[in-house]
């Protein structure tokens, strides 16, 4: 029992255990629709790119939250302009964009003389988070759980069919921009918890675990939350004990439970398990 | 609008993808309970005939539904459209019943919840397309033509007068064709118009009342015995197009 409680002595574990909370019951509700929507790409590419965001404001003396905002919302307005093209896929702009922020990025904080190491933003200080930035992250992650749950049907339709929902009136277009503006609120939430490079963890892995047993959208979403929430807590247990970075041990954390998921639900997708469609 | 007026009017109907134009001068008009196959080879423009009328691409001409000339999506709710089954992913986590609901979003506000007469008249679509008891099965667990009665039982529940469906009969065997042929009979017989896009040119002689086959534009608009005549046909598929047909026609 020790184990389990001795972490949360000291207040700023209370404060980090409160964050990874945040982050492991906000970025699964986005996430869903990221993995259904077959975005984790998008996501990876936007963790990374909103480093530019963060060593630009950093630089400037501005939070770092804003800036990682600003650089996500600012590849995704990039990734809208360049949509037309269609000599390049959306895959490849989607990699063009997201290096090269990180790449600004990474120059950036390399340049600055303040003390400020690229690590704590790449993987995140959990430690070092405070209240502050603990009520910025509630703020904006109850503001993306309740624009998900106001949008749920919306969502739903213009995922599994986006010609019939277009055809019914859903604003299919508006949606997809919406979930891009969420994707990004995802990300700065994550950027003190798990840093920027495994932000993208939290955001995929619980609900792609939820996704290989929940049948339903409204239970892949529920399960897609306790798994994030578990994962992070005991992640960040463990991480105390092991004395390991607690982003990186949460990831982890994340991918075994996913692996034993994958295992023990593989019987169920099983071909045999399917009807056949004729 | 007189009661002979056409369920649905479309006149020099044209769409271009960028330089390359995919479809021009289409003008046909379709009245009540009218079932009609829509034929031509792959790539002829017979969805994109079924998305531009309902506004899903930008298209020149005109499209008028039930008399109400069409300007965008919203003046189109009177029409219901199947696309082809395989743009969509069967392992969604959405049961059969939350997918027929979804064709009830027409009639509210994108925050409004459904109501409990939505749910009834979805249960009703699905008791008729004979998947009462499918309504919390995954659409995985449905056969293709139970599946394809579902998609069917989604378009009727949006009410809607004229309903598209882009190769719904396509992979599906035999007896759920019939199975399928007879739901859409029943409809006709009820006042809803249906457009069928299909590749299987004896069914639509067989089982249809008019035919219009399409290739870039619209070849020919009548009885399907007329329409499937060789001389159309060679028109409409080209002369190598028409191997496999002639066996087709006479299956």
């Amino acid at each position: 029992m020790h184990w389990l409680t001795d972490p949360f002595q000291a207040e700023f574990m209370r404060r980090a255990f409160l964050a990874a909370i945040v982050v492991g019951a906000v970025a699964p509700v986005v996430g869903t629709w990221v993995v259904l929507r077959r975005m984790a790409n998008l996501g990876d590419a936007m963790s990374h790119g909103t480093l530019a965001g963060v060593g630009l404001a950093y630089a400037a003396g501005i939070d770092v939250l804003f800036g990682a905002m600003g650089a996500g919302l600012v590849i995704a307005a990039l990734l809208l302009l360049f949509s037309s093209n269609r000599r390049l896929g959306q895959e490849t702009l989607i990699a063009v964009f997201g290096t090269a922020f990180f790449a600004l990025g990474v120059v950036v904080i390399s340049r600055l003389d303040t003390g400020a190491e690229l690590t704590h933003f790449l993987f995140g200080r959990l430690l070092t988070v405070g209240w502050g930035d603990l009520w910025l992250n509630i703020g904006l992650g109850g503001g993306a759980v309740l624009v998900v749950l106001a949008l749920f049907g919306e969502l739903r339709l213009s995922t599994f069919d986006h010609v019939q929902a277009e055809q019914v009136g859903v604003h299919v277009e508006l949606v997809q921009g919406i979930l891009v503006v969420l994707l990004a609120a995802v990300t700065v939430i994550s950027l003190r918890t798990v840093g920027t490079v495994m932000s993208v963890t939290m955001l995929v892995t619980p609900a792609a675990t939820s996704r290989l047993f929940a049948r339903t959208l409204a239970r892949m979403t529920g399960w897609g939350v306790v798994l994030g929430v578990s994962e992070a807590v005991f992640g960040l247990i463990l991480s105390y004990h092991l004395d390991a970075a607690p982003g990186a041990t949460i990831g982890l954390v994340a991918a075994a439970v996913f692996a034993v998921t994958y295992l023990v639900t593989l019987p169920r997708r099983m071909p045999h398990h399917h009807r056949p469609l004729e | 609008m007189s009661p002979t007026a056409p369920i649905l009017r479309v006149a020099g109907l044209g769409v271009r993808y960028g330089e390359q134009v995919a479809l021009h001068d289409v003008s046909f008009a379709v009245d009540r309970g009218e079932l009609i196959a829509v034929v031509g080879p792959n790539g002829a423009g017979k969805s994109t005939m079924f998305k531009a009328v309902c506004g899903l691409v930008n298209h020149s001409g005109v499209v008028e539904v039930n008399g109400v000339h069409c300007h965008d999506r919203t003046d189109r709710m009177d029409l219901a459209y199947i696309p082809q089954r395989h743009d969509n992913d069967l392992h969604f986590p959405i049961t059969v019943g939350e997918m027929v609901l979804a064709g009830r979003r027409r009639f509210r506000r994108w925050w409004q919840r459904p109501r409990a007469a939505d749910r009834e008249v979805a249960a009703a679509r699905l008791a008729k397309g004979q998947l009462g008891g499918s309504c919390d099965k995954a659409l995985a667990e449905l056969s293709g033509g139970e599946l394809q009665r579902a998609y069917v039982a989604r378009a009727l529940a949006q009410k809607a007068s004229v309903v598209l469906l882009d190769e719904a009969l396509s992979g599906v065997d035999s007896p759920s064709t019939r199975e399928l042929m007879g739901v859409f009979r029943q409809l006709a017989e009820g006042g809803t118009t249906l457009l069928v896009a299909t590749h299987d040119l004896a069914l639509a002689r067989r089982s249809f009342d008019r035919c219009l086959a399409v290739n870039g534009t619209l070849r020919a608009d009548g009885r399907p015995t007329e329409v499937l005549s060789d001389r159309v046909l060679e028109t409409v598929f080209g002369s190598a197009g028409t191997e496999g047909v002639d066996d087709a026609l006479a299956d």
